[in-house]
């Protein structure tokens, strides 16, 4: 991912619910490991919907292009692109950037 | 006004409740998570809310089960069902069940909830409906009253200049499908409606998998309709929100529409007005020409296409701002445009008014791919020539020379080499 990538754009009048939106999504992160772990593939499908709806309303498009990769891998049963999802969302978490405008 | 929210995601019951109080400052809206309380009993008043908003997906339940009980009580109120994109088959059953309106979340923008809740209590907020709101109300109210046999008209999901675009669906099956119904005014139009009807006769005639399906056409009580297949993957335009997409992906999707204007220049037909607009994509990821609207021809359009402007001034050609006869060039122009703007992100030219973007097709220098891109400014150059007689001659010449000369790079060579296989399977 470029720089660019990591950069997201949120109306001004938006601002004090991101703080409650990027909790949530570190808990969402947290949650998709469980899942992973215990093979939850069912959960790992709802989170990723989840995350398709949320993320674009936001403004964080990726969350929603991340979270439609994990429910397909969650409808294959494919873990291993399962864990490499996870680990780029958790690249990503730590690395967005907002600008509010 | 009062608004009961039922979702289990407390970001979008936020960001929801924060789109409603922009626009009604007094909205008291219940925020309703079904993750901790049950379906409403026949205790709850419903009665008390304008507007209940419900999520298909509700964590622990199923919110088509949810509309469906609620509209079992004679003091429901108004329901706007939210899905989530691709999921049209559950909004087709929703509106049967009951729904009076439905957005696709990922869609759902601030604008779009507010004019949903305005026209779903029109007569309780607004004691005087403004000439849109009272247009698109009869737009919705239209497609409640046209009959296709087999085919329910659902909900009214875009407008255009000619025609009214439904959700529908397919009575046996639930397959979602959209029906246009032609404005009334354009039906009067002795001109627009036998364009309407050359639309229809061509893409019948195609039978292509890159062009739209045609379902069915005919008229009731004087509304032209056209039945056609529904893309449940949206347009190009969505795709693109003012980004480019990565070189692989635009180079597969530039290498579709080549494959449907061959399809289509092959029955001799000319499209005119190819934009993001018009490409749509299927849930497998394919690609379709849709609106051909202003196609001609090419017997007809090297006949009587001179002095005729139509087109959308940012993807037309040279010849065609010239209003001059046209051939199948036109089409490899507007694909090269395209194919710059899937690649940038920015629009080959930009200008104040239509006039000085179309003028800078005939007159200006294409700005050159950034250093990136470099790669695909040869291709760029020969797609958006403005003398037509260097150009590409046809679909077919572009597609020998992607193959050529991008099945050599590595990252390209798989997604080329698919569509090739892709394409060998279908023929």
């Amino acid at each position: 991912m470029t720089a660019d990538d990591y950069k997201v754009r949120v109306a001004k009048d938006l601002e004090d619910l991101i703080p409650v939106f990027m909790k949530n999504r570190h808990k969402e992160l947290e949650t998709l490991r469980v899942a992973l772990a215990a093979a939850d593939f069912d959960q790992l499908r709802q989170l990723g919907h989840r995350m398709k709806g949320v993320g674009n309303s936001y403004g964080f498009t990726h969350v929603s292009t991340l979270g439609k990769y994990i429910e397909d891998g969650a409808r294959s049963g494919d873990r291993a692109a399962l864990q490499a999802t996870i680990s780029e969302y958790d690249d990503y978490l730590s690395k967005v950037q907002i600008a509010y405008e | 006004m009062r608004i009961l929210l039922i979702d289990d995601d407390e970001d979008l019951r936020n960001l929801l409740s924060r789109y409603i109080r922009g626009q009604w400052a007094d909205a008291q809206i219940e925020a309703y998570d079904p993750l901790e309380r049950d379906l409403p009993d026949a205790a709850f008043p419903l009665k008390s809310y304008d507007v209940i908003i419900l999520d298909y997906i509700l964590g622990r339940g199923d919110g088509l089960e949810w509309l469906k009980s609620l509209k079992q009580r004679e003091d429901c109120p108004k329901i706007l069902f939210l899905t989530g994109a691709g999921n049209e088959i559950i909004a087709v059953r929703a509106m049967k069940a009951g729904a009076d309106d439905y957005q696709r979340k990922q869609e759902l923008t601030r604008e779009k909830l507010i004019t949903s809740i305005r026209e779903l209590t029109a007569t309780a907020v607004e004691r005087t409906v403004s000439p849109d709101l009272a247009a698109r109300m009869e737009g919705h109210s239209l497609g409640a009253k046209v009959r296709i046999p087999g085919i329910k008209v659902l909900h009214m999901i875009g407008e255009g200049g000619t025609a009214r675009v439904y959700l529908a669906s397919r009575e046996d099956d639930d397959e979602p499908l959209v029906v246009k119904i032609l404005r009334h005014e354009i039906v009067l139009n002795k001109k627009a409606l036998e364009r309407f009807m050359e639309e229809y006769a061509m893409v019948e005639r195609i039978q292509s998998r890159h062009v739209a399906r045609i379902v069915s056409h005919g008229e009731y009580e004087k509304n032209v309709y056209l039945v056609m297949e529904f893309f449940e993957g949206g347009d190009l335009s969505k795709r693109l929100a003012g980004k480019p997409v990565a070189p692989t992906e635009a180079l597969k999707f530039f290498r579709e529409l080549m494959f449907a204007l061959g399809d289509i220049h092959e029955k001799g037909i000319l499209h005119r007005d190819l934009k993001p607009q018009n490409l749509m994509f299927r849930r497998d990821g394919s690609l379709a020409i849709v609106d051909f609207g202003i196609a001609k021809n090419i017997a007809a359009a090297d006949r009587t296409g001179a002095g005729e402007v139509l087109g959308t001034p940012r993807y037309m050609s040279p010849e065609q701002v010239q209003g001059r006869a046209l051939d199948l060039r036109t089409d490899i122009y507007s694909a090269g445009v395209l194919l710059y703007q899937m690649l940038t992100g920015r629009h080959l030219f930009d200008g104040e008014t239509a006039m000085e973007v179309a003028m800078h097709h005939l007159n200006t220098e294409p700005p050159p791919l950034p250093a990136h891109l470099e790669q695909y400014q040869r291709l760029l150059d020969k797609l958006v020539e403005k003398d037509r007689e260097a150009r590409f001659r046809n679909a077919d010449e572009v597609i020998g020379f992607l193959s050529r000369k991008f099945e050599q790079l590595p990252d390209q060579t798989l997604d080329l080499r698919q569509g090739n296989a892709a394409q060998i399977a279908r023929s």
